[in-house]
């Protein structure tokens, strides 16, 4: 029997190791180093225990931050939902040119960050950008919108976002739909449902655990987003009207070369959303025992 | 049990597929390290740098690459050219690593930093080889610490405005010499849908190169010289905050989002009347995008910077980074042999042309010097060269984030830059339409703190 458990955990060995040395070291080293002050490129580091949460506490540009990221992490969760849902019904129906249409729904997700936010900056240029030739063109504003300026930058993100990252929410959604028996509707049609009962009684019953997920994955995945948000404008001054705390930790560790700090940002991040993941686990299981 | 046999004539099995993998990719791993296997040692020589043209690359490579690869058998040298924000993310990576290259460009206000931490070797030597006397004193003592030479500079440019000089004439105005004429140029070229001016959006420019550049001419520093406390909310730089916060009118409103090189399309396109950040370069794009019948220095030229009503006179960034070789380097005296090919004159001379006056010889003799001046574009556009050796002669330029030339030995000016403080400020102000003096205060207290982070406080 001990000689079966030896063996089980030499088997898992490996697997511990790896989890070990990717997944807990750089989390136990991240936390550990945002107790220190620490250089981004030298050696030294110092002790300072909470100094920088305190610091963060207080500081303007860390609840920025936070909103910035709330904001985004919210609007875009939320617009690729109802983009992603309806998508995912239509594509579930039978049409033709359906499977083409399947392919091309995937395509925004499956292009590189860097090429779908060049493409966007390019569309929403204010000087050469098609956007504000279409809108000037048709009359619809008479001098070209700044998009990628203060007033409309994060909604240019939003929308960058929601267009990159809506096919996810398709595909998962449309997968669980395809896995719904058709007696279901059927009889809810024998019973004289409309279309929209049927979504309200049938579809969205059924796929309630898919939406958990997609909402659970999504909001964690909008919240630590870096690529799209510093492409857009990391390097510019416009970036203050976008920098969410991904990048502030970034900047804090890279810019201002304190990696203790940017270290105590990724930590108060990670467990921010193990707090919100734990209320949405407990939210959700709450209402399941109602249902 | 042996398995049966397909009948298919080519077919591999999984186990001989996997072993000729294997003995395909140990083949592949000796046959890489030949040279080192059959004893020979070869030692990479790495040299970094910012000059990303193709023509420049190639020229160094033809050059002094060559020659030093012929002089030293063992060694090859591979040359990497990168933009500004890549060197740094990439230098920032390697020095944690302790691993840099053996040779860089680095920027005069990130030297101070290095230096203050012990990474650079001092090069007098060199210096003196290549002739202490002759190189400008613009950039001589830019890397200069506790008595000896720490970099020289590979060339010198410069930035200033371009401008749209036949519009300018057109309105019957002379260039501005203060912030109270600049407004009235900017107001009188401002028609039709073209705007006077746009300024780049990046934060490097609009939030630390420019900076600099407004407090200098406004008589003003970052930091009191003494106790190195942050003056961004003096005088110098309120005054200035107000000025741009007027000057904004005059520019396009996504500006903030736009970069330098869509500033200089846009100038070659009339788009614009000026661009607020421009060099040499700026002429490459005049000769690619301006209309056939204006691409010349009738309808562009450059235009030093306004002082503003505290300042002596307008100043303008230099732009010319210098080579550094870190302690850590692998093969010091060798890049040391490196930096002399690479400044032989007629090596030297060929790297300059690759992008004529944006690459001004640091060298006295050599910015007169016939050879230099035939260059055919130099030839035509000689009054942006005449403007540079102006500039040069009436001290104003100052080294790129230097509001005096004593910052050089500023420890903080990369941390200050990379924290965006000065750039948050400019931008609220400018874009946001916040009051000055608030933001100015805000500013103060974050810079403040920074310093005080980093070790850097003075002041009680």
């Amino acid at each position: 029997m001990r000689k079966n458990a030896l063996a089980g955990w030499l088997l898992l060995a490996p697997a511990l190791a790896l989890l070990g040395g990717l997944v807990l070291f750089p989390i136990i080293y991240n936390a550990w180093l945002s107790l220190h002050d620490k250089h981004a490129f030298l050696t030294v580091q110092t002790f300072v225990g909470l100094r920088h949460y305190v610091y963060f506490a207080h500081d303007e540009e860390f609840w920025n931050s936070f909103y910035y990221g709330v904001v985004y992490a919210g609007s875009t969760m939320a617009l690729q939902l109802v983009l992603g849902i309806p998508a995912a019904l239509l594509l579930n129906e039978a049409f033709r040119g359906r499977n083409l249409l399947r392919g091309v729904v995937l395509f925004p997700y499956v292009i590189p960050t860097i090429v779908a936010v060049m493409l966007w900056k390019w569309l929403l240029n204010d000087s050469y950008g098609l956007v504000n030739h279409l809108l000037v063109t048709t009359g619809v504003v008479r001098v070209p919108l700044a998009w990628l300026g203060k007033d409309y930058i994060m909604w240019s993100l939003v929308l960058t976002s929601v267009w990159q990252f809506f096919p996810f929410v398709v595909v998962t959604y449309l997968a669980r739909l395809q896995t719904i028996p058709p007696e279901l509707y059927e009889a809810a049609t024998v019973d004289g449902a409309t279309a929209w009962r049927r979504f309200m009684h049938v579809t969205l019953p059924q796929t309630r655990n898919v939406l958990f997920v997609i909402v659970l994955l999504r909001s964690i995945w909008m919240f630590t987003k870096f690529d799209t948000v510093w492409l857009m404008a990391g390097e510019g001054g416009v970036s203050r009207y976008i920098r969410t705390l991904p990048v502030y930790a970034y900047a804090r560790s890279f810019t201002y070369l304190q990696a203790g700090m940017g270290a105590a940002l990724a930590v108060i991040m990670f467990v921010l959303l193990l707090v919100a993941t734990a209320v949405y686990f407990r939210v959700f299981r709450q209402e399941e025992a109602l249902a | 049990m042996k398995r049966p046999t397909s009948g298919h004539p080519r077919h591999v099995s999984r186990r001989r597929f996997l072993a000729g993998s294997v003995a395909a990719t140990a083949g592949a791993a000796v046959l890489a390290r030949a040279p080192a296997a059959l004893g020979q040692q070869v030692r990479e020589l790495q040299v970094w740098h910012t000059e990303v043209e193709p023509q420049t690359v190639k020229t160094i490579q033809d050059t002094s690459i060559a020659e030093f690869e012929r002089k030293f058998p063992g060694f090859k040298v591979k040359q990497q050219a990168l933009g500004w924000g890549d060197l740094n993310t990439k230098l920032l990576a390697s020095l944690a690593a302790g691993n840099p290259p053996d040779l860089t460009h680095l920027n005069p206000f990130v030297t101070a930093s290095l230096h203050t931490k012990g990474l650079l070797r001092p090069m007098d030597e060199l210096i003196r080889a290549l002739g202490e006397s002759d190189i400008h004193e613009a950039t001589l003592k830019l890397q200069f610490f506790d008595g000896k030479y720490y970099g020289v500079t590979h060339a010198i440019g410069a930035t200033y405005f371009a401008e749209r000089r036949d519009l300018r004439e057109k309105a019957g105005l002379k260039a501005p010499e203060t912030y109270d004429d600049m407004l009235k140029l900017a107001a009188a070229l401002t028609e039709g849908g073209r705007h006077a001016l746009q300024m780049p959006g990046e934060k490097l420019y609009m939030g630390f190169v420019h900076p600099a550049e407004w407090l200098a001419s406004n008589g003003g520093a970052w930091v009191d010289a003494k106790t190195w406390r942050p003056q961004l909310n003096g005088r110098a730089m309120l005054e200035t905050l107000e000025y741009l916060q007027k000057l904004n009118r005059f520019m396009p409103g996504g500006w903030s989002g736009q970069k330098y090189l869509d500033t200089l399309a846009a100038l070659a396109t009339g788009k614009i009347a000026m661009a607020h950040l421009s060099g040499a370069r700026t002429i490459g794009y005049i000769e690619r995008y301006a209309p056939d019948t204006m691409r010349d220095p009738d309808h562009f030229q450059p235009m030093f910077r306004p002082r503003g009503p505290s300042g002596q006179k307008g100043i303008s960034a230099l732009d010319g980074e210098n080579w550094g070789v870190f302690t850590q380097s692998k093969y010091p005296n060798e890049a040391f042999e490196f930096l002399r090919l690479f400044y032989k004159k007629e090596h030297y001379l060929q790297y300059c042309h690759t992008v004529p006056i944006h690459l001004t010889p640091i060298f006295k003799s050599m910015i007169g010097d016939p050879e230099y001046l035939a260059n055919p574009r130099i030839k035509k556009w000689r009054s942006w060269h005449d403007f540079m050796v102006t500039g040069l002669k009436g001290a104003r330029f100052l080294p790129i984030g230097f509001s005096r030339p004593e910052d050089n030995l500023l420890p903080f000016l990369a941390e200050l830059d990379g924290s965006g403080i000065v750039a948050d400020m400019i931008v609220e102000v400018m874009v946001g339409g916040k009051p000055p003096k608030a933001e100015a205060d805000r500013a103060q207290k974050r810079a403040e703190e920074l310093l005080a982070q980093l070790g850097f406080k003075r002041w009680a």
